[in-house]
């Protein structure tokens, strides 16, 4: 059967070596994954191309080293040895063997594994005496030996290492296999590669001077992984992530306890405070915390910091009650991503170190420390934003060792504040390849795409039967659900139809399409711009189910009792469409009220038929909005929590005093689509968590943690209303009460808060998670997932993969396509829930960036939109937080300056900067000064200035300054008029940076990099449409953005 | 150091075999002329030793002689250099009687007792070096040591062990999958009959997943009796040729 051999390993166990014996077979049939295999091997999957000049094997410390360098998708041709990988694996721990994992599974790149040590002719056993790194070069050098021999000789194969004397000692030995050294490759093979070749050059240097390092000890070391072990399992060390403040950085530090831990009276977050306790930790690190003893614990600090501030000792005064307080004693896994850092600059590099090579840069993200970096490049970059990866942080080091990897642009540039947003989410988006658009179908005036022959046999043909329509926002392009409702024959039945773009008809599973759609997760909406998860064949024109043409498309029917309208009977399957009507919201809602509108499909018939047609139009939308109405009741009763519903309302309540043309209410028919939405998803849900209990993607929303609500109920009380948090019901029940008849916003910010307490709802693997946790606590559902958005979704994509098996499997046939299992499907909902998370935060830093760049140019002290109302909605120390509803923003209030003054109020209520003191109280806030003392109470009125604070390496923020206790009349009149919403400021911003930018053009330096980016952007200018989008999304619920699309909302609402 | 990764992507295991695949087997019969019967077997690693006695008069205590059949006594120890480190094992310790009373029930299932009432069957076993599988290295010897010592039996008792890696079942563990894998089921089977003499898991695993590792550490059961069947006939081979006939 096969050969047996054995190995000896010499291992480290708990005390000291022990010795380890361990088989290893060997077979002569090891695939080796090339088309151009002379043999039989079974290669499967991804193998490689014949059409390029040479394989290339890199040696162990290549892979080892310089993995990155590799990662580039230019270099083809790479085959990695199974003794390389487990180099990596062993010495470079679990996160880089991932990341070369995740590369060899990567289409789109072109390397393979090769087990060359269970192939019988490629291993070669280690020798008496033999370092273990010349083993591994001389296995590397034998699978090397091997591939060229296995291909006949075809390809001749390139060895790199690392390793100066097995380049002499092995390049001549066999003809057609070189052994050349990384650099000596990089430079003759691929001149071109520019950027590999710096970054090879970069990542040597750090290795270089980590050999040369050795100085005084800066931090204490880290304890053994064993004795962390030890000390996690006997409740002395606290295992967990750790999270800095993002506001003061240099000192604290928060460990959210893994619920592993066995300390049971630990019941917070862990403080680890100032950075010698920190002991190298970075932001998101999986660390391991030793408790102090109770007298050295600490309080956090609750006083407002401003951005540049921090450094100074703060008194205990300000500090809340002492918490568990830590420090970290070792790292069990660095969570180390990109980040973008700003070169300083050139003045102050000179005037920092002696040696100018190696420079101190600053990343965007706060709660990073200073990194740093040698480069000769220093001059040149000055002032620009960069990628930087860490490499090391040593004991000996005050800051971390990282490298540049890619230069941004200059820093305070639109296109590179951009970048820098999508970077630091870790969202990569390249414009859709070549290969990818070659998959694509082609639909043309010349090529008219048309329906299959085949396809139309085995589909459900409704295009006669049933009348569908759509009802989207206005100018919507990529339609992909629309909706059905009918009475059958009997009468006693009426049936109602979801039916969604079939998008899993174009998109095969594995291809390149899905693959990069599954790498982005979701179609990410910036402020300015969208990146679209499907080439824009498919998502505008294909599956887009537009008015009057044929279209696949995945229903699903249900049969309900006509008077009861319980359901007697569901139908899931894939049809062949046509949509006759493509409403727009305001044209069904004027249908049914019965206002006399023009339907465009219409307008070309004669006087009689339209009539009928209308009234059958109209029947239609009557149907569906009483099923709809029946559907909420039904939800309502098993205790839906109606947040988000709301959330549209509340948002739209605020609207109500500034702008009449928008409606004071939703328009019902939002509500009515969003329902059928809701309930198509339940039942798909419900439909693939029955077929394949362990493998469904559903999406569940964990019921928020009580302790969350804290604030909101000391708000609510403030204004003499009680909040009851218990269970979703009692929650929404309580919120519909806590109405203040004078002032709308009160509800509105009560609900915000809510809304934050909440959790995120998440996808999950029905076999990765209990039964019970299935719940869906916001829309009261057992079962839940998205199926109705597959063109910008990709989890809907899945479920569609999923109800196509489970339709299948129920008329006895096998599935064709192999599902994914269960722990491959938790991958990918993990994937897309961080992708998820990542396009949220991008789009309200992205937003963010927009308020900044609006109001930057305007002198606050002067242009009246400068000027506008505030809430307060938060007490801290030394000032307050206030909510702007006019511009939609949040943000903090000093009430005492560096200088210990602290605002005071003349008579007319205009204030200015006086000695004096603050103080606290729950709901409110004093100032003493010899002004008189005057209050600042939660929900007050105040009107406030708002001014940008410039910052070189971090975001620009935006600045608050309290100007009045009192609204001013001006503010008041000035945003009735004008109104102006963030669609506008985002226009506005995007008028200035295009003319910014002509201008340099025509100065003739024109910013090369800010022009590549401007290509690679895929859709320009404010657009309506994914506001739009976003309308629908808050309907059907995803609290977490609620929050941040909420603010937008306004401004499509009124603009539509 | 990382877990080790005891399923690679492209379906090795750490010792380069495929999920299905077993370890090499290797065997003798008939190392000890003084015992009834003796075998050895090499199941990659492991390695285990049997020796049989009887049937013979029930030894010791009368009382505990059964009327209609033989009594079985199996005894399983391990030798004190059987794992990496030295270990004095002292008799009749929780784990030893434990395996020594599945093996006493697995092969009360497959001997024909019935045939020698009011004697006793004595089978001991050792295991000289251990590499995950003790349970089936010990059946399997124990097998053919009865064989050997010419005790008729329903069929050939062979067992392996499987466990359960990212949703693949594995057969024929060695001890770094027994100890990383958590799930590890011993299965003792009748080849020919496909009865199950024994069935043991003591980690948790899905009920979904039971049969198919259960299939799977059946079809390395048959496989097993095939290489027994082979090591039998070459024996006889053997022996025949000694004595001339």
């Amino acid at each position: 059967m096969l050969k047996t051999e054995k190995v000896v390993v010499l291992r480290n166990s708990r005390r000291g070596h022990v010795r380890v014996v361990r088989e290893l077979y060997l077979r002569e049939q090891v695939p080796c994954f090339s088309s151009l295999c002379q043999g039989h091997c079974s290669n499967e999957g991804k193998v490689l191309p014949g059409d390029i000049t040479h394989y290339v094997v890199p040696d162990a410390g290549v892979v080892r080293d310089f993995l990155e360098v590799l990662e580039f998708q230019e270099l083809r041709g790479i085959v990695f040895t199974q003794t390389a990988c487990q180099v990596v694996q062993h010495t470079r721990g679990r996160r880089q063997y991932n990341r070369l994992k995740s590369l060899l599974k990567d289409p789109r790149h072109d390397c393979v594994l090769f087990c060359n040590e269970f192939q019988l002719y490629s291993y070669c056993p280690r020798e008496k005496g033999e370092t273990q790194e010349k083993w591994h070069t001389r296995c590397v050098y034998r699978a090397a030996v091997w591939y060229h021999d296995h291909l006949a000789g075809l390809k001749p194969v390139v060895m790199i290492t690392e390793d100066q004397h097995a380049v002499a000692e092995y390049n001549r030995l066999t003809s057609g296999v070189y052994v050349i050294s990384t650099q000596e490759y990089l430079q003759s093979f691929w001149p071109d590669l520019q950027a590999a070749q710096e970054l090879y050059i970069s990542i040597a240097q750090v290795l270089q001077e980590r050999e040369s390092e050795g100085q005084e000890r800066e931090y204490a070391e880290h304890l053994p992984a064993e004795v962390l072990e030890a000390g996690i399992k006997s409740g002395r060390y606290i295992k967990g992530t750790l999270k800095v403040n993002k506001h003061r950085a240099q000192q604290e530090a928060f460990v959210q306890a893994d619920s592993s831990t066995k300390n049971t009276e630990l019941s917070s977050d862990v403080l680890v405070w100032g950075m010698k306790q920190r002991n190298r930790a970075v932001h998101g690190d999986l660390v391991v915390v030793e408790l102090l003893p109770r007298g050295e614990w600490k309080g956090r600090t609750i006083a407002l910091t401003e951005a540049e501030t921090g450094v100074e000792e703060r008194t205990g005064e300000e500090q809340s009650q002492p918490m568990p307080t830590g420090r970290v004693v070792g790292i069990l896994q660095r969570n180390w991503r990109d980040y973008v850092v700003t070169f300083p600059p050139w003045e102050e590099v000179q005037s920092q170190s002696r040696n100018s090579q190696r420079i101190l840069v600053i990343p965007w993200d706060r709660r990073i420390p200073k990194i740093r970096i040698s480069t000769q490049q220093a001059e040149a970059l000055q002032e620009h934003r960069v990628i930087v990866r860490l490499d090391s942080w040593d004991s000996t080091s005050l800051y971390p060792n990282g490298h540049c990897v890619k230069v941004l642009g200059k820093s305070g540039e639109l296109e590179t504040e951009i970048q820098t947003i999508l970077m630091e989410n870790s969202i990569h988006v390249l414009p859709f390849s070549e290969a990818q658009l070659r998959e694509m179908l082609l639909n043309s005036k010349e090529n008219l795409w048309t329906v299959e022959a085949g396809e139309v046999a085995e589909r459900r043909d409704l295009r006669t039967t049933h009348l569908v329509f759509s009802i989207d926002p206005q100018g919507c392009e990529d339609v992909d659900d629309a909706l059905s409702v009918r009475i059958l024959p009997e009468g006693v039945r009426l049936e109602l139809g979801v039916h969604i773009a079939d998008v899993t008809h174009f998109v095969r599973a594995g291809s390149l399409t899905d693959l990069e759609a599954r790498s982005r997760a979701t179609t990410y909406y910036l402020a300015d711009r969208r990146y679209d998860m499907l080439p824009a064949v498919l998502s505008a024109d294909l599956c887009s189910l537009l008015g009057n043409v044929d279209r696949y498309a995945m229903s699903v029917l249900w049969e309900l009792d006509a008077k009861s309208l319980a359901v007697c009977k569901v139908w899931f399957g894939r049809t062949l469409i046509r949509s006759s009507y493509q409403l727009c919201y305001e044209l069904a809602q004027s249908l049914l009220n019965n206002e006399s509108v023009e339907v465009p499909e219409l307008a070309q018939l004669g006087e009689v038929d339209k009539k009928k047609r209308l009234k059958e139009l109209k029947t239609a939308l009557e149907q569906l909005t009483k099923v709809a109405r029946y559907l909420r009741t039904q939800r309502d009763r098993g205790g839906a929590l109606e947040l988000e519903g709301v959330e549209v309302r509340a948002q739209l309540d605020a609207e109500k005093n500034i702008t009449a043309l928008v409606p004071k209410q939703p328009l019902e028919i939002h509500e009515t689509v969003a329902e059928c939405m809701i309930y198509a998803n339940h039942w798909v849900a419900r439909k693939i968590q029955e077929t394949f209990p362990q493998q469904a993607l559903l999406r569940h929303h964990p019921p928020p943690c009580q302790e969350h609500f804290s604030q909101l109920m000391d708000s609510a009380k403030a204004r003499g209303f009680d909040i009851d948090s218990c269970s979703n019901k009692a929650l929404a029940d309580s919120l519909d009460r806590a109405v203040d008849p004078h002032d709308p916003l009160v509800n509105r910010l009560l609900r915000m808060m809510a809304t934050q307490a909440m959790s995120n709802a998440q996808y999950f693997s029905t076999g990765s998670c209990p039964l019970e946790q299935y719940y869906h606590y916001g829309l009261a559902l057992k079962h839940y997932t998205h199926f109705t958005s597959p063109i910008r979704r990709y989890a809907d994509i899945i479920v569609h993969r999923l109800l196509t098996a489970a339709i299948k499997l129920d008329k006895g046939m096998e599935p064709n396509e192999t599902l994914a299992s269960n722990k491959e499907l938790e991958e990918i909902a993990q994937h897309i829930n961080n992708k998820n998370r990542a396009a949220q935060q991008a789009q309200k830093q992205s937003i963010e960036l927009f308020q900044c760049l609006y109001f930057k140019d305007k002198d606050p002290l002067t242009d009246q939109r400068c000027v506008a109302e505030a809430i307060i909605y938060a007490m801290r120390a030394n000032g307050i937080l206030v909510f702007i509803p006019r511009y939609g923003m949040k943000g903090p209030v000093y009430l005492k300056n560096r200088e210990n003054q602290v605002v005071s109020l003349r008579n007319d209520g205009s204030c200015e900067w006086q000695a004096g003191m603050l103080q606290r109280y729950p709901d409110r806030i004093c100032t003493i000064t010899s002004n008189g003392i005057h209050a600042f109470s939660l929900f007050d009125h105040i009107t406030v200035r708002i001014s940008v604070q410039a910052l070189r390496c971090h975001p620009d923020s935006l600045c608050l300054e309290v100007i009045s206790d009192r609204l001013q009349e001006v503010a008041k009149l000035e945003s009735l008029a004008a109104g102006k919403g963030r669609l506008e400021l985002v226009q506005e911003v995007v008028r200035q940076a295009e003319a910014a930018s002509q201008q340099v053009e025509e100065q003739e330096r024109v910013p090369q990099l800010s022009k590549e980016e401007r290509e690679y952007q895929q859709s320009k200018g404010p657009n309506l449409y994914c506001l739009l989008q976003e309308v629908r999304e808050l309907a059907l619920l995803d609290l977490s953005v609620c929050q941040g699309l909420g603010l937008g909302l306004q401004a499509c609402i009124k603009s539509v | 150091m990382a877990g080790l990764e005891l399923l690679s992507d492209q379906g090795y295991r750490l010792d380069g075999r495929k999920p299905s695949e077993l370890r090499k087997v290797q065997a003798r019969m008939g190392i000890f002329t003084r015992a009834d019967g003796s075998a050895y077997i090499e199941q990659g690693n492991t390695k285990a030793l049997a020796v049989v006695y009887g049937p013979h008069e029930v030894r010791g205590s009368r009382s505990k002689t059964l009327h209609d059949r033989a009594v079985i006594n199996c005894q399983y120890s391990m030798a004190t250099f059987s794992t990496a480190e030295r270990k004095r094992r002292p008799h009749g310790d929780r784990k030893s009687s434990e395996m020594s009373l599945h093996l006493k029930q697995t092969f009360e299932a497959a001997i024909l007792t019935q045939l020698y009432p009011r004697s006793q069957i004595d089978i001991y076993v050792k295991i000289l070096q251990s590499d995950g599988g003790n349970y089936s290295a010990c059946v399997n010897a124990a097998t053919l040591a009865v064989i050997d010592a010419g005790i008729p039996i329903r069929d050939y008792v062979c067992a392996c062990s499987a466990g359960f890696v990212e949703d693949t079942p594995l057969v024929d563990l060695c001890h770094a999958e027994e100890t990383g894998s958590g799930t590890a089921v011993a299965l003792a089977l009748l080849p020919r009959g496909g009865q199950i003499a024994l069935l043991q898991m003591d980690a948790r695993l899905h009920q979904d997943h039971l049969d198919p590792v259960m299939e799977a550490a059946m079809t390395a059961c048959r496989s097993l009796g095939q290489v027994l069947d082979g090591v039998v006939r070459q024996h006889l081979q053997e022996v025949s040729i000694l004595t001339g006939e």
